[in-house]
């Protein structure tokens, strides 16, 4: 090897077989589709609910996972995105399936808010409790801004208006497609996002901010867009959240809902969109087996936490990689 | 023949402290230019000026006739000033593949728009990246590590690799920042062949900072000395070698 390298480049190799096959992936949502002719109401439910935190992980996730600062804003994208649909739709009589967008896009703008400091080179401990402070802040908005929110009581999202074009969507079976449909639109188009330039430049300023920007990559941009994407997913949770449990009170964008969000992202895997959705299906299914043990419900579900972080540091999605090479997260395309 | 990058009296201070003073060079195409020094001496001070992560109190750097003092580091790169780091500066969680394509990223034109759509132009232009990236790994012989992550490859492979990265949009300038620190010694001989390449063939003009002496010398067609921030020779390494006060200054009696 001591020679010069040789200038002929040889063919460039075929990417593996495995690769092509991610289309695989969509045999998951074909599964799930007669999901509501054998489950009852509250199954359902607690099924839709997963639904629901499948962007909130995947959002949280581009933030702390992937461009990797520790940001604590998620609690606010998401109740952004659920004040805004209930707002809409209770004072401005929108439908339900009209506020998803404008739900997203205020999530969106909240995100680009939150990561402004980041832009001031604001990192780690600092970055965390700035973020943290700025979620309460808003909590602390819903409470007050009584005329728009309804306060400490929250507001009731109109029944009639839960409808997409329309079609009303009266029961959990129903709302099921709805959720089914926006899960995999925002994991697709994360997906997409993530395996290009895009993504690539979040992974890099991770990796090292001073040589991502040496690869010409201007950072603040990334960082920005990184904010922006991973509020616009979340923000459209949150749409998800009020259209499920019709009611949006402050209280469920407190600390609590937050650490359960961060659970969501570290027990499935750090940096991984496999990881999101298993996340999100683990913590949210996690406490009904608990159920048959009442009174140690919350006690196992943190055991169950705990031993995952302990034994899988990356997560339960760095399970499945072990399992497949398709589970692997690649930033590129062949 | 015009100067490819050239320093007048670029002064740095950080504090009271003057980390680089009044240094002026130039770097030609297709040259081959090492900056020696003791530790603390400013070398990577220097760099850092010219790549932008360092603002100068003084002087001016100017890159194919244009003034690039007060761009920000990505404007600077995006320009064709392109670096490698002291430390290693590659993205250890993402493979070979992906770091040589974040290396290409001011040239892959994808729109998020279209991306987010699966336009197929968006599609082409990512799919035609990383066929370009696999390329110009196999060019440098280390193709085959193509799909490990960054940080499990050898010292050696890490080095190159942020080469091809550091290449991958065919600046006219590198720079490198001791490219050779801890390479066993064949390897160093493989780094040296590959500098002289880039030089020869493809006209890049090199600028380097190393430590190990017999490398430079080998290697370099103009050595630069620093020495508490100031510039004390500048000429082909023959006469640097000769030159007593700096052998005996700065390079130690070798």
């Amino acid at each position: 090897m001591a020679d010069a390298p040789k200038s002929a480049a040889p063919a460039t190799k075929a990417p593996p077989a495995w690769r092509q096959r991610r289309y695989l992936f969509w045999l998951i949502p074909l599964l799930l589709l007669p999901l509501p002719f054998y489950l009852g109401q509250y199954k359902q439910y607690v099924v839709n609910l997963i639904l629901v935190y499948v962007p909130v992980g995947v959002g949280f996730n581009i933030v702390v996972g992937n461009l990797g600062l520790l940001a604590f804003s998620n609690v606010a994208f998401f109740g952004i995105g659920a004040y805004t649909s209930g707002v809409l739709a209770l004072k401005l009589g929108w439908p339900w399936w009209a506020t998803i967008l404008p739900a997203g896009l205020m999530g969106g703008l909240v995100g680009c808010i939150a990561g402004v400091p980041a832009l001031r080179g604001v990192r780690l401990f600092y970055l965390a409790i700035m973020t943290l402070a700025f979620g309460e802040l808003l909590r602390w908005v819903y409470i007050r801004w009584v005329p728009v929110t309804g306060g400490s009581f929250g507001m009731s999202v109109p029944k009639a208006s839960i409808n997409v074009f329309g079609w009303p969507l009266p029961t959990e079976g129903d709302k099921f497609y709805a959720f089914l449909f926006l899960a995999v639109l925002m994991v697709v188009l994360t997906d997409r996002l993530l395996r290009s330039r895009f993504g690539r430049a979040f992974m890099a300023i991770k990796g090292n901010e001073q040589a991502a920007a040496a690869m010409g990559i201007p950072t603040d941009r990334y960082i920005l867009l990184a904010f922006a994407w991973g509020g616009f997913v979340v923000g459209v949770g949150g749409s998800m959240y009020a259209a499920l449990v019709g009611h949006v009170t402050p209280i469920a964008f407190d600390l609590a809902e937050l650490i359960l969000e961060f659970a969501v992202v570290m027990v499935g895997g750090l940096g991984s969109l496999v990881g999101s959705v298993l996340g999100a299906a683990i913590i949210t299914a996690a406490p009904e087996f608990f159920r048959e043990w009442p009174g140690f419900q919350e006690m196992l579900f943190g055991v169950l936490i705990v031993l995952v972080i302990l034994f899988l540091p990356r997560g339960v999605a760095s399970l499945l990689a072990r399992v497949h090479p398709i589970f692997i997260d690649r930033y590129y395309r062949d | 023949m015009a100067a490819l990058l050239e320093l007048t009296d670029v002064t740095v201070r950080f504090g009271g402290l003057v980390a680089v003073d009044g240094v002026s060079l130039t770097v030609s195409a297709g040259e081959i230019c090492a900056v020696i020094g003791p530790n603390g001496a400013g070398k990577t001070t220097l760099f850092n000026a010219v790549s932008g992560n360092v603002a100068i109190n003084g002087g001016r750097i100017l890159f194919q006739g244009e003034e690039i003092h007060g761009l920000t580091p990505h404007q600077i790169s995006t320009k064709g000033v392109r670096r490698t780091f002291q430390n290693g500066g590659l993205f250890p969680h993402l493979t070979a593949l992906e770091n040589v394509l974040v290396g290409l990223h001011a040239r892959v034109d994808s729109d998020i728009l279209g991306l987010l759509l699966g336009t197929s132009a968006a599609k082409r232009a990512e799919s035609a990246a990383t066929a370009r990236a696999r390329e110009l790994l196999d060019l440098m012989d280390i193709g085959h590590v193509a799909d490990h992550l960054a940080s499990d490859l050898s010292g050696g492979q890490q080095r190159i690799l942020e080469i091809v990265r550091a290449l991958a949009t065919e600046p006219p300038l590198l720079l490198l920042d001791e490219p050779a620190v801890g390479l066993a010694p064949h390897m160093r001989s493989q780094l040296v062949a590959i500098i002289r390449r880039l030089a020869s063939e493809r006209g890049i003009g090199i600028l380097l900072i190393e430590h190990a002496i017999e490398l430079v010398m080998s290697v370099a067609d103009r050595v630069i000395v620093l020495n508490y921030g100031k510039k004390v020779a500048d000429a082909p390494p023959a006469q640097v070698r000769a030159d007593k006060a700096v052998l005996e200054a700065y390079l130690g009696h070798a």
